[in-house]
């Protein structure tokens, strides 16, 4: 019974949020309209984020931020575009950002390929699962118990002399409004939560660490004590590490590496505006196989509680899913309004922006890669001598696509089986090259926030070590 | 402002912690970014709000504010002290937070402040850059400037007795030119930002940053990619200060030491690279973008001296850290934001110059490699492994410089690489930039003189 009166009283106040922000919004966009703006929009948004962290096996510090700000778009007559935006919703401060906005586009140099900003009136994709009330509701004692037992679950798993796990849970539960002048209104709640654990083991004279999370939008599929032993365990492995006698060899890139590689420095490539300027290494490919038939790749803003789903974009244009790669070859790249326009093609509502601080730019939602067929066991079991490239914090460069990236976490292979750890050792290869050796796809899929993919396997990619 | 901060630490303590301090800010930035001579962004933005802080027992907690008002202060005070008293049954160690406290006001003197100059100034400015840039060559294929002025006013005060008023102005320019022959695209990107006024980038450098960034893009098109290999490395100023940031500067930040999470931990007054190696991290040059008077926790700062003779002397401190580990407090704690509770941080940090002429540097190494520039690096304290990625750099063959090669890649373990610096130069110079951890974001400088290292790993394709 108590539930149920809390749930009511919960749902009521976030009617009223979502409500206030929308007025907000529209109040911004008329102050701007009569400041002398032809087009404005508002992007209204207030937040809860909670975070407990854990440092040396212990509780260190909490957190609790409560954010609420608006961003402004204007645009006048001649073309030029300003934004403004405010660490707070109070109305002198609004004003002053609209106004602000205003100034700033009739000084701009306008964009000719500027064209408008977007209109939509009807309904937004349905997108289920994206806030769960018990993330907003869990309470300070829950969260310490919570990451607690990620740390007891790390100690466990770790058999060393000296262990110091650092972890952190964060929740997050958030509330965007978006308002134009050409009839976009929208708003949407969602909520998040993370987990990690990254311990710090030392064993006769060695020392290393390792590093693990979990990102999900539904509290139950939290699992600390799978994030707390996989950390641990991973520690361990990473003991004793070794340089290799470098060469050519094929690679294993285990979800969170391909997360970074892929996710990153491909979902970054197929940014039409970047290829529309000529920045990315991916450029009038449309059409054409630009990598391995193995490798196909969707961009779904409509997974069920997926991190980056969305029933609308970042300027308020509703979503959809979109085929980037099948079969190797590209079928589709993102777009924002202005990237549709420019090109005269649909826009794939991929705009993107941090909060209420940035201008929309591009960006997959939940980068999907279809999986093939074996467990990483498998994979592994494949090879005479390679390396399991674990985990990784490199980018290639976006407009050459040349990637060298440390192998931060790895493994050497030999025979099927794994050696031992590696360190000083670089992983070297284009992108483009990358992307047409991938010769294996696994079955071992995994959510990385907004990557969901399993292992890969590239033939071969240089590999230094020393 | 001073009223809100009292009221807020006064709430803090009230509700039982021991410790509580206050930081309001208010802050505007103006980025006006052009690309191929059109405005991309023009974007003005205030930062208004409290961060406070409760300590007890070992156990922080951190809130937020944006209602200023000394009833809102108090408030969100008071809540912070609950979440401290929820947790300090759960710490590892019970310590209390002590130092010396400080009273000062500090205005940055500048001849143009940024506040003054029309967005239209700002805009001309940045147009001009990337004309500039777009005219250089035919080859040049895409221009991307970004202006950016960031002026921050930050109140400090907590219930030590210190109440500290801060003032900050850093200009940038940033110009990333994108060049093509064919098939074959280049990127060049240079910046430049320091603390002052638009004066600051009324100067030579600055005016001129176009076309040095369209000038590397350009030359970059006849750059080949570094065989992947052992190599012996001469790193250029900027290069090295990466080197040093990256191999070293984040595992001397002292809160890695209550957490056991540097390969550092048990070297402190111990030997942890060659005699002739001089690591130096010093908030307190003028102009530099680094640089502060007193750090976010309102604590005087001062110059460090890290490595002394190849001895690992001094860390980077917060109050916590320094009274954790028993050493002196210098005032190394800063945060991106009011939204972000301070951590110990670098500012300016670099190698102190030796005795080698930079050109001997390069025809005393047979074979190797002259790296330079940046793209970025980072570390991971705990396993001592770092990588820096240069922008680009040259063969070396029979001691001279020969091709031009891009986007190397080097890695190391953080004690193993600097046992192999044999050589340090005569020259000196700094290089800005911004730094991340524990996903805050802070202006730094890096840099010192060119330096040799002895065969690394390089990354290539």
């Amino acid at each position: 019974m108590g539930r149920t009166l809390g749930s009511e009283k919960f749902l009521w106040e976030v009617d009223e949020l979502d409500q206030r922000l929308l007025e907000i919004g529209e109040m911004v966009v008329k102050r701007a309209e009569e400041l002398g703006a032809n087009q404005a929009e508002a992007y209204v948004a207030a937040s809860r984020s909670f975070t407990i962290d854990v440092e040396s096996n212990a509780i260190k510090s909490a957190s609790e931020k409560r954010d609420a700000g608006c961003g402004v778009r204007s645009v006048v007559k001649k073309g030029g575009i300003g934004f403004a935006y405010v660490t707070t919703i109070q109305d002198e401060d609004l004003f002053e950002a609209a106004a602000k906005s205003v100034k700033l586009a009739k000084v701009s140099v306008p964009d000719p390929d500027f064209v408008t900003l977007p209109s939509y009136s009807g309904n937004y994709p349905t997108v289920t699962n994206l806030f769960d009330p018990a993330i907003k509701r869990l309470s300070s004692e829950e969260a310490a118990e919570l990451i607690m037992r990620t740390v007891d679950a790390t100690n466990e798993a770790v058999d060393a002399e000296q262990t110091a796990v650092e972890a952190q849970l964060n929740t997050f539960a958030g509330t965007v409004a978006i308002v134009n002048s050409l009839g976009i209104s929208g708003s949407v709640e969602a909520a998040s939560m993370f987990i990690n654990s990254s311990p710090t083991i030392k064993d006769n004279n060695d020392q290393t660490s390792s590093y693990e999370f979990q990102v999900s939008r539904n509290l139950k599929s939290i699992d600390p004590e799978w994030v707390g032993s996989t950390a641990g365990r991973n520690a361990v492995n990473n003991l004793g590490g070794r340089t290799i006698e470098g060469g050519d060899m094929p690679v294993i890139l285990t979800p969170l590496v391909v997360r970074s590689i892929i996710g990153g420095g491909f979902g970054g490539a197929i940014n039409a505006e970047e290829i529309q300027y000529g920045r990315s290494y991916i450029s009038d490919a449309l059409g054409e196989s630009i990598a391995s038939e193995k490798l196909s790749i969707m961009d779904d803003s409509h997974i069920a509680g997926g991190i980056g789903s969305r029933p609308f974009d970042a300027e308020g244009v509703p979503t959809q899913r979109t085929q980037i790669l099948h079969g190797g070859v590209l079928k589709n790249i993102l777009h924002n309004s202005y990237s549709a326009n420019k090109d005269h093609v649909e826009n794939t509502g991929n705009a993107s922006r941090p909060s209420y601080s940035g201008l929309p730019s591009i960006s997959p939602s939940n980068l999907v890669i279809d999986p093939g067929k074996g467990t990483l066991d498998d994979l592994v079991s494949e090879i005479k001598k390679g390396i399991l490239f674990m985990y990784t914090g490199d980018r290639p460069n976006m407009t050459t696509g040349d990637l060298s990236a440390m192998v931060m976490e790895g493994q050497y292979i030999k025979d099927g089986s794994i050696e031992h750890s590696v360190k000083n050792t670089l992983v070297g290869i284009n992108m483009r090259d990358l992307l047409q050796r991938v010769h294996r796809v696994g079955a071992d899929v995994r959510v990385t926030s907004t990557a969901v993919t399993p292992s890969i396997v590239v033939e071969s990619a240089r590999v230094t070590s020393g | 402002m001073e009223d809100a901060a009292k009221a807020a630490i006064e709430a803090v303590l009230k509700v039982g912690a021991k410790f509580a301090d206050v930081r309001i800010e208010n802050s505007t930035t103006t980025i006006i970014e052009l690309s191929d001579g059109v405005t991309k962004r023009s974007l003005a933005s205030r930062l208004k709000g409290a961060g406070i802080r409760a300590f007890i027992d070992g156990a922080w907690a951190f809130g937020q504010a944006t209602d200023m008002t000394p009833k809102g202060m108090r408030e969100t005070g008071e809540s912070v002290a609950r979440l401290a008293l929820a947790t300090r049954s759960r710490v590892a160690k019970r310590f209390e937070i002590d130092g010396p406290s400080f009273q000062d006001k500090v205005r940055l003197k500048v001849k143009k402040p940024v506040q003054d100059i029309t967005f239209e100034d700002k805009i001309a400015f940045a147009k001009m850059i990337d004309d500039q840039a777009r005219d250089f060559d035919g080859r040049v294929h895409n221009t991307r400037t970004v202006y950016g002025d960031l002026w921050t006013e930050l109140y400090i005060a907590n219930s030590l007795g210190t109440s500290v008023h801060l003032e900050n102005t850093l200009p940038t320019i940033v110009s990333i030119t994108t060049a093509k022959d064919g098939a074959n695209r280049q990127r060049g990107y240079k910046l430049v930002s320091t603390r002052g006024g638009f004066e600051e980038l009324e100067m030579e450098r600055p005016q001129h940053i176009g076309e040095e960034s369209a000038k590397l893009a350009v030359d970059l098109l006849s750059s080949i990619v570094a065989k992947g290999g052992t190599y012996d490395v001469v790193l250029d100023p900027v290069l090295n200060g990466v080197m040093i940031h990256e191999a070293f500067g984040h595992a001397s930040e002292a809160d890695n030491w209550p957490a056991h999470t540097t390969i550092l931990e048990d070297k402190v007054g111990k030997m942890v690279g060659p005699e002739h190696l001089n690591l130096t991290d010093d908030p307190t040059l003028p102009g530099m973008r680094g640089s502060f008077e007193y750090d976010w926790e309102g604590t005087k700062t001062r110059k460090r001296t890290l490595v002394k003779d190849g001895f690992l002397t001094e860390l980077l401190h917060s109050l916590e850290t320094s009274v954790l580990l028993d050493m002196e407090s210098n005032g190394a704690a800063r945060a991106q934001s009011f939204m972000y509770p301070p951590l110990p941080r670098m500012s300016n940090t670099f190698m102190e110059p030796g005795d080698w002429n930079a050109d001997e540097l390069i025809s005393d190494t047979n074979e190797g490699l002259l790296l330079c520039g940046f793209n970025y690096g980072y570390t991971d304290p705990s396993k001592g492994q770092f990588m820096f990625q240069a922008n680009y750099g040259y063969l070396i063959e029979n001691g001279e410089l020969t091709k031009i090669v891009r986007d190397v890649s080097m890695a190391g373990q953080i004690l193993g690489v600097l046992a192999k610096i044999d050589a340090i130069g005569k020259d000196f110079s700094l290089e800005s930039g911004t730094c991340e951890k524990s996903g805050q974001a802070v202006p730094e400088m890096a840099g010192g003189p060119h330096a040799r290292i002895r065969e690394i790993p390089v990354g290539g394709g």
